[in-house]
């Protein structure tokens, strides 16, 4: 009987809560990655407020739009001013923040920093789902499937050698976007073939032996000058790829994972030697 | 007073030069990942070079060749400083002229000056030198006793240091605030060629012109006045090795940081094998510098890869207890 009272309430309730969730309209994004799947998927109206990071033109693929919203700099105060009915961060954003807010009743949703495709793919979703928008998501999810579907498509017989080589020897093995899309553009990346996982610094004696045919890197300051920087232009990179030029690859494209990591691909892809 | 090993300057030079040629070719077999050092020799002089050859002429040695030209300017600036200044604890390090060509440094790389123009960064090098040299000098006045010197070079130390952070703090790249500690601990890791090139010619500079300041620091030994009364002039002279310290610490900080003791320890450790004879010990102390550096050198590439430890943490946790022992040593002359 109470079983029945249960699910008959329940039947009752779904379709109610389900739609307060399905369209929040007052939703604050705190951290560059969700900002830019937000601008991506919202509609303008859901949009209250993103961080001050997504207007940064180096680091946000989205900040051309993110410039007619106002902007936050991840304040507990400037987010109960706005009184979001969502909040959106990364799971590396201020957890003493996060607590905060959810201790005083706000809904925060977390997203996880993809490392392959996938996770891109599951990012979308789970923004759209929490956005109510779906039908975009899908869409999204389509049209990035299709480009690097077409890439793939266009595999060279060989696989020529590369390695990603950023400031202070940094380069990205396993479980990186970074290696993620030099495979599918088709490249081979010596760094997880070295057996290195994620993003760590490669000695410049193991890279050398590796002989990598071209090296790829994302300035994160261009124009700016430091003992790290300066250790890309060390000659000895530029001899063993027999005078290639590092190739830059822009920043924005993978420092979050989105669908841009397309135009990542297009790129590698496009730079592979003819 | 007994003679504890009566060498002549050969047999010393000689020796030493020994010592330095086998820490030279050690120093050449070891690097993160093991190469047939001899196939890679063979192979630098084909047209398209190996990579083995690559790692050898463009990895291993220039750290080398860096690790040895800066070694022996520590060495023999520290040398030449403590016979100026008759002071034991003069030295490089401690007296702000690394400090100073430090900062020097930093204020060319940082703000986009050096990659314009490569030579100055050791420009901004030999500059902050000889400014730090000089205000260490003035401050502490033309017969400062040890204890003045040292303090005057601790304030200008502490200046220099605290303007570097200040500097790389406000410096536009990202990556600048890291680096903080590797001009105040000093690395000879991951430079190229073209940094040794870069700091070859003023280091050679200031070598040539402290080659001939052996008689007069001789003559020093018995006092200012018999200096001059024996015809050398003592500002002419006191000019000639404080430029020549700027120009050669100078362009040795601008690319390895600041190292620590080496100007201190090496002249000290050598002084007895050349009858305390200031012209003897500039030569024995360049040497005896590459020596200390390049081994130094050797043992942080012997930790294991990825523990990236500075060289001048390690000149500096020898140096250090030495420096105590110094001052010890020096107060029991006092009491």
């Amino acid at each position: 009987m109470s079983k029945q009272l249960f699910i008959t309430l329940l039947l009752f309730l779904y379709p109610l809560s389900s739609q307060s969730a399905e369209q929040p309209a007052h939703v604050v994004s705190i951290n560059l990655c969700t900002d830019q799947l937000l601008l991506m998927l919202a509609d303008p109206a859901q949009i209250s407020s993103i961080s001050y990071l997504a207007l940064e033109p180096g680091s946000s693929f989205m900040a051309e739009q993110a410039q007619q919203y106002p902007v936050n700099h991840t304040k507990p105060e400037e987010l109960l001013s706005l009184k979001p009915d969502l909040i959106l961060a990364s799971e590396y954003s201020d957890r003493a923040l996060i607590q905060l807010m959810r201790k005083l009743g706000y809904q925060v949703e977390t997203f996880p920093l993809p490392s392959s495709i996938d996770g891109i793919r599951s990012n979308i979703k789970q923004m759209a789902q929490l956005l109510g928008q779906e039908a975009r998501g899908q869409q999204l999810i389509k049209q990035m499937n299709r480009r690097l579907e077409q890439i793939t498509r266009q595999q060279p017989a060989l696989r020529p050698r590369a390695l990603f080589y950023q400031p202070n020897g940094y380069t990205s093995g396993k479980n990186t976007l970074q290696n993620a899309a030099l495979q599918l553009a088709g490249w081979r990346n010596l760094a997880a073939e070295l057996g290195i996982q994620g993003y760590r610094a490669i000695d410049i004696e193991a890279l050398l032996l590796a002989e990598p045919e071209q090296l790829f890197t994302s300035p994160y300051a261009p124009g700016s000058q430091s003992l790290a920087q300066h250790q890309l232009s060390h000659p000895a990179l530029k001899r063993v790829t027999a005078g290639r030029e590092m190739i830059e690859i822009d920043y924005k494209l993978w420092i979050c994972g989105g669908p841009m990591i397309a135009d990542a691909v297009e790129q590698l892809h496009r730079s592979l030697p003819k | 007073m007994k003679q504890p090993l009566a060498l002549s300057q050969k047999q010393l030079i000689g020796g030493l030069s020994l010592i330095l040629a086998a820490l030279f070719l050690l120093s050449l077999f070891i690097g993160s990942s093991p190469i047939p050092l001899f196939q890679a020799a063979h192979d630098t002089l084909l047209d398209t070079p190996s990579v083995i050859a690559l790692i050898l002429s463009e990895v291993r040695l220039p750290r080398t060749l860096i690790a040895l030209i800066t070694g022996a300017t520590l060495g023999l600036c520290g040398a030449a400083m403590q016979g100026l200044l008759r002071n034991p604890l003069a030295s490089p390090g401690l007296i702000g002229s690394a400090s100073g060509a430090a900062l020097g440094a930093v204020c060319m790389l940082y703000f986009g000056l050096a990659s314009l123009l490569p030579m100055a960064l050791p420009m901004g090098g030999i500059l902050g030198a000889l400014i730090a040299t000089l205000l260490v000098y003035l401050l502490a006045g033309r017969d400062a006793g040890s204890l003045t010197l040292i303090l005057a070079g601790v304030a200008i130390n502490a200046m220099a240091l605290a303007l570097i952070s200040l500097l790389l703090n406000l410096a536009p790249s990202p990556y600048a605030v890291r680096e903080i500690v590797l001009w105040m601990m000093g690395s000879i890791a991951n430079h190229s060629m073209a940094d040794f090139q870069i700091m070859l010619p003023g280091i050679l500079l200031g070598w040539f012109l402290l080659i001939g300041t052996g008689r007069s620091l001789d003559a020093l030994t018995l006092g200012e006045e018999t200096a001059t009364t024996m015809g050398f002039s003592l500002p002419r002279l006191r000019w000639r090795i404080f430029i020549a310290i700027a120009l050669a610490v100078g362009s040795a900080i601008s690319i390895t940081g600041s190292i620590g003791f080496i100007g201190l320890v090496v002249p000290h450790l050598l002084r007895p094998l050349v009858n305390h004879q200031p012209s003897r010990l500039l030569l024995a102390s360049a040497v005896g510098g590459a020596i200390l550096l390049l081994a130094a050198d050797i043992c942080v590439r012997l930790f294991p890869a990825g523990t990236d430890i500075k060289v001048g943490v390690l000149t500096s946790l020898v140096g250090a207890p030495f420096f105590l022992y110094l001052i010890i040593k020096s107060r029991r002359y006092m009491l």
